[in-house]
């Protein structure tokens, strides 16, 4: 699978231990487990058997360093996560003109569930909430239902390196709860913003909302766009390059539900989440941040996710828009030179 | 700014634990807060030279990477040992993580491994906690995950070798990996070597083999050997011209 030879792969895997960038990430994660408030989401059962305990924080750089705390191999459901890398692979398949007609870029200020199309076009907003995703999903392409979620799994699998499953519980408590998303799909259906094969695009979507992943496949998978929609570990593309900046400004304006404004304001780090804790962000040119606590803020978004990007923005500067002498120099802490070379 | 200092050879018996020992000892004697990490968990023996018994080991560096207690409450103070006095000496003080000795706690390490991560931020714990100027690491024989992390981790790796063509061989793969491993310095130091040979050509062809430095070579001493794995050489004999060997080396990790 690595494009390396043994020893530099087991060498790198070795100073990607021994950089101090991961123990500044050690120390965030010592300083932010402590944190209890919030709550686990509880729509449906199987996701409040989550621990609220568990915490994973992953970095992949852009040239394939791997930095690991805490609980990195923990799977839990990727939810609303998807919904970025959904985008993607429909655009790759119908172009943006055609996507455009049937999803909106704008944010809506509304809930992710909220019940409302663009009263113009008739068009979801965008494909961060639940109706924009709805219809993104059914613009994945195949014949039956098998081949269009192996589109969908494949292509996860270019931006992970690895096979997913489906947690086949969840998936049946999605769909058996999902009459918000049903009436959703048929309203779009009623303007003609979607295909007439609705229910195998509802399954199609609760089975890609329960996809299993782990902090450090979202790490990965936001290092592949930060590298061009090249995996950085693997080497694969996974998404045709022309398309990584659509994706990437919709995570920044829409991709933590109606936090997102300010999100872009004090962070700034294109970014998707879901309600089971993950958030995914993108650095681009620099790095992916995959974070896992499934204790949520108000919003539904991680709170200790939403620290640790916060903290990482603050110090090394990765504000998209930032213009100021960060604190600290990424490479210098990831190479472990310079100030950074402290013990 | 404390310094870290791995010490390794790609062959057992080179006497890679006696001379961590005397090293450390002789830095320590000089007036620096110096502690020992005996990371050779398969194998470890570098607590006999400072004379801890087994029964005063409760718990080891396999505990703390068991996770069971921080990592501080294994270092011995084993500076009354080596004669290093801190009342005396000007502030120095000599510390020793050993590993168990105990077989049902090496057979575990073996069997379930241990998160080297964990190793990784003891090392940098343990440097603050006891606000140390010197963290020496002994390491097991061979090239492991230990020997990699300390490589990684290290300001200086010392490299020990005898003047044999196996060491030769296994020295020149070390040496490779710790450049994949962007080693900040390298040192070599030639042990036990026959009083026949001519130490200024040995000396000269193993810089020119391995491109690095030779910091000390050691003859092979019977005063040395007597004493070998019952106390530390540099302090029962301080003005041995063995135990001068080790101050040079001392002066030139500290100015490496």
């Amino acid at each position: 699978m690595s494009h390396l030879g043994d020893l530099q792969s087991l060498a790198n895997s070795i100073t990607a231990v021994t950089s101090p960038f991961r123990t500044y990430l050690n120390d965030l994660h010592q300083q932010y487990k402590s944190i209890n408030e919030g709550a686990i989401a509880d729509y449906i059962p199987e996701l409040t058997l989550a621990d609220p305990s568990w915490f994973g924080i992953c970095v992949v750089t852009a040239d394939g360093r791997v930095f690991e705390v805490g609980d990195c191999k923990q799977l839990f459901t990727i939810q609303s996560i998807s919904k970025a890398f959904v985008f993607g692979l429909a655009l790759e398949a119908h172009g943006r003109e055609y996507v455009s007609s049937k999803v909106g870029v704008e944010p809506t200020g509304e809930a992710f569930n909220a019940i409302v199309l663009d009263e113009a076009t008739n068009r979801p907003y965008n494909p961060m909430v639940n109706a924009g995703a709805i219809a993104t999903t059914d613009l994945i392409t195949g014949y039956s239902c098998t081949e269009r979620l192996k589109r969908l799994l494949d292509m996860f699998k270019r931006y992970t390196g690895r096979d997913h499953d489906i947690n086949v519980p969840v998936f049946l408590s999605e769909k058996s709860t999902g009459y918000r998303n049903q009436a959703m799909a048929y309203l779009m259906r009623n303007f003609g913003m979607v295909s007439d094969s609705i229910d195998q695009t509802l399954d199609l979507y609760f089975q890609q909302c329960s996809m299993m992943v782990n902090a450090r496949d979202l790490a990965v998978m936001s290092a592949t766009l930060a590298n061009g929609g090249k995996n950085p570990v693997t080497q694969e593309q996974a998404l045709d390059e022309r398309y990584v900046q659509d994706v990437i400004s919709l995570m920044l304006t829409c991709g933590m539900y109606d936090g997102s404004g300010e999100w872009a304001y004090r962070i700034g780090i294109p970014a998707k989440s879901g309600v089971s804790g993950g958030i995914t962000a993108v650095v681009p040119g620099q790095l992916g941040i995959g974070t896992f606590s499934p204790l949520l803020d108000v919003k539904g978004n991680s709170l200790r996710g939403i620290k640790v990007c916060e903290a990482l923005s603050k110090d090394f500067g990765l504000h998209l828009l930032n213009a100021a002498q960060p604190d600290k120099i990424l490479a210098d802490w990831l190479n472990g030179s310079g100030q950074a070379d402290q013990w | 700014m404390p310094k870290v200092v791995s010490i390794h050879s790609y062959r057992g018996g080179t006497g890679k634990s006696n001379f961590t020992a005397n090293l450390a000892t002789t830095v320590a004697l000089q007036g620096h807060r110096v502690a020992i990490v005996d990371t050779d968990l398969p194998s470890p023996g570098i607590h006999n030279l400072f004379c801890l018994e087994p029964e005063q080991v409760e718990k080891a560096l396999n505990h703390y990477l068991w996770g069971e207690i921080p990592i501080e409450a294994v270092a011995y103070d084993v500076s009354a040992n080596v004669g290093v006095n801190s009342g005396i000496n000007g502030g120095g003080q000599l510390f020793l993580v050993p590993s168990s000795v105990k077989a049902d706690d090496i057979a575990r390490i073996l069997k379930d491994g241990y998160d080297v991560k964990l190793m990784n931020d003891g090392f940098r714990h343990l440097v603050k906690a006891l606000e140390l100027d010197y963290l020496f690491i002994d390491t097991h024989p061979g090239l492991s995950k230990e020997t990699f992390l300390s490589i990684a981790i290290s300001h200086v790796l010392l490299l020990i070798l005898r003047p044999d063509k196996q060491d030769y061989q296994g020295t020149a793969v070390t040496a490779d990996v710790a450049r994949q491993l962007r080693v900040r310095k390298m040192l070599l130091t030639i042990n036990k070597v026959y009083s026949s040979l001519n130490v200024d050509a040995l000396k000269q062809k193993v810089e020119e083999t391995f491109g690095e430095t030779v910091a000390g070579i050691f003859p092979l001493s019977e005063d040395v050997v007597q004493l070998a794995s019952e106390g530390v050489f540099c302090v029962k004999y301080p003005e041995h011209s063995v135990s001068h060997e080790f101050q040079r080396v001392a002066k030139e990790i500290a100015e490496a």
